[in-house]
């Protein structure tokens, strides 16, 4: 499977808590997302080199992360420190996770997943953002945008007004209802399945509390009816993966 | 105090709610290991008289015998915990428990099954159980991302209560049926908050970090 280039949002940054560690699967690619304990994220290939376990069902020690199957220790340049079975060994420089270069912005993490810098910035800068939510969707990433393009969006502050949809990239969504605008970092799964990485663009004054709760209820309604009204390939890709994992 | 007997299978995750409760709530009790798994004696007629639905747990406290986690569960908080922590005292903070460990017996239904069948059948897990777990999961996770947006860290009021402890199994051992965690941002950041209660004790299943 190849990977997609450029920058791929793979989970809302509130979502990572310091010491944490989750997976994340872009076009089939599966990716630990982790923060260490000084708060920094981080993103690599999800597979311990040593038996091919998910680091991402691994533990964060300080700024190591340890394999759940053998406790192998990482430090954050993916370089194996730590072997608990020979605890005298100096490590090899060999047993090393592939890392990605992973940046935070707008209240999503980013990886680029592979080592080589973007030349191209995060699209859509955005000064102040109040987290929503990650919206996972069983139907493919184009179905989504077509649905949101001619979607009706109820706004919370107030002001009506008709609902806007901007794709500033293929990765970056916005909506926009009156004074409110969702910015959507899009992630595709696989070919039948879609995450959105949603933050509020406005600060935490206006938006935390009922905004977030008004959003995040219409963002369960657009999932119900993006599953409901999914076309059929869609549906029948989907259980052709269902059937291979 | 009289003396509680767990009648108890290691693997069964009905069984380890009841003994995580009371580990936390810091009571002792006599384990009886039943050999579910090949010997299905909790379907033997010594068992059946004890629970004639032929299920684990039952738990014997002096002369009352009960069964069925949730009763277990609602008996021993009423019984052991003097703080009403487990089993809220507000009329609609225990009715929101009552909805959540109603949800863990119904809805996580297909969860349990789910594990069951991939631990021990022969075929694999049948895809409308897998399907009827991650809808259950959804649900929770739904949950408590509204919870988040009202500060709310636990399923119910401002402390954890029975149903985080009703929950937390059949999601924390969903791997065992193929279901990740990846999708459940909300509950993932729950069930590491869970894990650090003091007190708290794991099973196979749920690894313990080392």
């Amino acid at each position: 499977m190849t990977a997609p280039t450029g920058w791929i949002p793979v989970a809302l940054s509130s979502e990572i808590e310091a010491g944490a560690s989750a997976g994340a699967v872009v076009d089939g690619n599966e990716v630990v997302v982790w923060r260490d304990t000084s708060g920094v994220a981080h993103t690599w290939e999800d597979r311990c080199p040593h038996r091919g376990m998910r680091m991402s069902l691994g533990f964060v020690r300080g700024d190591h992360i340890a394999c759940l199957y053998h406790g192998w220790q990482y430090d954050t340049a993916g370089q194996c420190r730590y072997i608990p079975a020979h605890p005298d060994l100096d490590v090899p420089q060999t047993i090393k996770v592939p890392t990605y270069v992973t940046s935070e912005a707008n209240g999503i993490v980013w990886s680029t997943l592979s080592d080589a810098v973007p030349d191209e910035a995060i699209p859509g800068e955005t000064d102040e953002v109040t987290p929503l939510r990650s919206l996972y969707v069983d139907c493919p990433a184009a179905f989504v945008r077509e649905t949101l393009e001619t979607a009706s969006m109820p706004g919370f502050s107030g002001s009506e007004g008709e609902t806007v949809f901007t794709a500033v990239s293929d990765v970056v969504w916005t909506l926009t209802s009156g004074e409110d605008r969702l910015y959507i970092g899009v992630q595709t799964v696989n070919p039948s399945r879609t995450a959105l990485h949603v933050v509020i663009a406005g600060p935490q004054a206006t938006y935390a509390g009922a905004g977030q709760a008004h959003f995040s209820g219409w963002l369960e309604t657009l999932r119900r009816s993006l599953e409901d009204d999914a076309p059929d390939e869609a549906i029948s890709a989907q259980m052709t993966t269902a059937e291979v994992a | 105090m009289s003396v509680i007997t767990l009648y108890d299978y290691e693997l069964d995750e009905h069984c380890y709610r009841v003994r995580l409760l009371m580990t936390m709530l810091g009571l002792e009790w006599e384990p009886h290991p039943i050999d579910m798994v090949p010997g299905q004696e909790e379907k033997q007629p010594h068992m059946l008289a004890l629970n004639p639905l032929g299920q684990l747990p039952v738990l014997k406290d002096g002369d009352l015998v009960l069964h069925g986690a949730d009763a277990l569960l609602a008996y021993l908080a009423k019984t052991y915990d003097g703080a009403n922590t487990w089993l809220p005292e507000d009329s609609a903070d225990f009715g929101r428990v009552m909805m959540w460990l109603n949800f863990s017996s119904s809805a996580l239904g297909a969860a349990s099954q789910a594990r069951l069948q991939s631990l021990f059948g022969t075929t694999g897990v049948d895809a409308p159980l897998k399907e009827a777990s991650r809808k259950a999961f959804r649900i929770m996770d739904d949950h408590m991302t509204k919870r988040g947006y009202e500060n709310g860290e636990w399923f119910v009021g401002d402390h954890v209560t029975l149903a985080d402890l009703a929950l937390f199994p059949s999601f924390a051992l969903s791997r065992d049926f193929g279901i990740d965690h990846d999708e459940f941002p909300a509950l993932r950041r729950w069930i590491r908050r869970f894990r650090n209660l003091e007190k708290f004790t794991t099973m196979p299943g749920i690894p313990d970090y080392h």
